[in-house]
């Protein structure tokens, strides 16, 4: 009888340790989150879609713009996956490469800004709850990881105009360079 | 209607979301669109032999969206599960995902289907006409149009509007009246925030912390979390075995496999952080582990993301290879270099 006790109570502290760990999240990330949220929507839906349109139309034509600034800013601003539609205002050549930039943004900015992805943004809380509970502040990481992603991600997007000439080798084609004004 | 061209009719599987969907070749819509990191699943075949519909991979090439009969995707809930249904497509997903994700207000019954294997999908009676969602997406909008129309009657104050609508209307307003309408559009636009990301942290991000939340219960009170350490420990205990692991993940032929939903990511994240929490990995190497378990991001996504952004198909097949390559090649230096970024981090 003992030993039944014993399997139910090992049955049921499985999912107490989860229960305690979920409450504990609901109490201290997810209110954090939703104020987060609350801003940054507020924010967005205030300076509007059509600014950062006309940032992208102006940031094709320069790499530090395309790969840093516009994705950085895009991924902000309209979040993950619109911020893939900005690059409608790439040469074809480029676009690739914007989306190589965009995609990382999406996670690197995540850890302070967690509207950009909320859906994935358990790849940065899953390491970071962690830190939470070792008593560190989680913000210092967010912070690294944000900037090493500033300069990474740009890297990730120039190094794909070379892949995509790469391809376009292999492939016999080539893509149209031109920037058109007009989305 | 011609004999020839049969309908399928679609049904959800156990657990699934939707449907039934009851689709057939119409006009240029002719192509089922598998968007599936590659692999064609067998339903597709299925929807082809019934409906005589062609089976195009959208993972290496794009289908102009009005040639799209179909589309069929495995998402397990972040965004190709909505965009497809944006785009007034109809979308079976192979997975159990009901409505989910950021474009989750678009996934409806009358458009999306999931958890669909070949078993849910028959050929469909005749009597049962597919209702075009094209069609009724035309319907609403000139409905719409109607309404409007009603509406620019002048009088004073309408019936239809509230009275700070239609002073919102009037040329000359006063200085007062500007005051109010810029606080109550401020107003406003916070709640619409709140409710948006109350919707967000509901359906999207507590269901995830549940999961997450479970993992780490069964892994910690069952004991496989010793088990776990031993393999983790020296894993992602180290800059080496995490450039190892950046590796793997950014593999070409692996990365889109890995991809979807970020969920493979997420797991892993959660197993380093609970071995961070116990103190069996150094916290500064939170940053570098942070780059290694997601050096395959968005590379099942590249098409649809392409497609966001207008590319032509020549682009998507060109950007697709393209974009793995340099995810590839860039994957073991972030991770490197994230490294070099965490000295001092919590010391």
């Amino acid at each position: 009888m003992d030993f039944i006790v014993k399997l139910a109570e090992g049955f049921i502290n499985l999912f107490q340790t989860g229960a305690d760990t979920f409450i504990d999240w609901m109490g201290s990330i997810v209110p954090l989150v939703l104020m987060l949220l609350i801003a940054m929507n507020t924010l967005i839906q205030l300076v509007g879609e059509n600014r950062i349109n006309k940032i992208a139309q102006k940031s094709a034509g320069n790499p530090l713009l395309r790969y840093m600034v516009l994705p950085f800013l895009g991924s902000f601003m309209l979040a993950n996956p619109m911020v893939h539609s900005l690059g409608r205002f790439m040469p074809e050549k480029y676009k690739p490469s914007y989306f190589a930039a965009a995609g990382q943004f999406a996670h690197t900015s995540n850890g302070i800004f967690p509207h950009i992805n909320p859906a994935e943004l358990f790849i940065f809380l899953g390491i970071a709850s962690g830190i939470q509970q070792l008593g560190l502040p989680m913000t210092d990481l967010a912070i690294r990881y944000l900037l090493v992603g500033l300069v990474m991600n740009f890297i990730g997007g120039w190094v794909t105009d070379f892949t995509t000439s790469y391809v376009e080798k292999q492939q016999k084609v080539k893509l149209s360079k031109k920037v058109h004004v007009e989305g | 209607m011609l004999a020839m061209s049969k309908k399928v009719k679609i049904v959800k599987g156990s657990g699934g979301f939707g449907g039934p969907l009851v689709i057939g070749v119409n006009g240029k819509k002719d192509k089922v669109m598998y968007v599936t990191g590659g692999h064609k699943p067998a339903i597709v075949d299925k929807i082809c032999e019934i409906t005589g519909a062609t089976a195009v991979n959208g993972f290496e090439t794009s289908v102009p969206e009005d040639e799209i009969m179909v589309a069929v995707i495995d998402c397990g809930g972040t965004l190709r599960c909505g965009i497809y249904p944006q785009k007034g497509i109809p979308t079976v997903n192979i997975m159990a995902t009901g409505k989910s994700g950021p474009l989750r207000q678009y996934i409806t019954e009358e458009i999306y289907v999931s958890n669909v294997d070949v078993d849910q999908v028959s050929v469909a009676g005749e009597e049962e006409g597919a209702e075009e969602p094209s069609e009724t997406v035309q319907q609403t909008s000139s409905e719409e149009t109607e309404k409007e129309t009603e509406t620019e009657q002048k009088s004073t104050y309408s019936k239809d509007k509230k009275i700070m609508e239609t002073r919102a209307e009037q040329e000359n307003k006063s200085l007062l009246t500007k005051i109010g309408l810029g606080a109550g559009k401020v107003i406003n636009t916070f709640y619409q925030a709140a409710r948006d990301a109350v919707e967000t942290m509901l359906h999207t991000v507590i269901p995830f912390m549940g999961f997450v939340a479970l993992l780490i219960g069964i892994i910690q009170g069952s004991g496989i979390g010793d088990l776990f350490a031993n393999i983790m420990s020296p894993l992602a205990g180290n800059i080496w075995g995490l450039m190892a692991i950046g590796l793997i993940c950014s593999l070409p032929f692996l990365s889109p496999l890995l991809g979807p939903g970020g969920v493979i990511g997420q797991v892993l994240g959660t197993l380093i952080g609970v071995e961070i929490g116990k103190g069996n990995i150094p916290p500064n190497l939170a940053l570098p582990a942070l780059f290694a378990i997601n050096t395959q991001n968005a590379a099942d996504f590249i098409p649809v993301g392409l497609g966001l952004a207008e590319a032509e198909t020549k682009t998507i097949e060109v950007g697709v290879p393209s974009v793995l390559y340099s995810r590839f090649l860039n994957g073991v230096p972030r991770v490197f270099v994230a490294w070099l970024a965490s000295f001092g981090l919590y010391k």
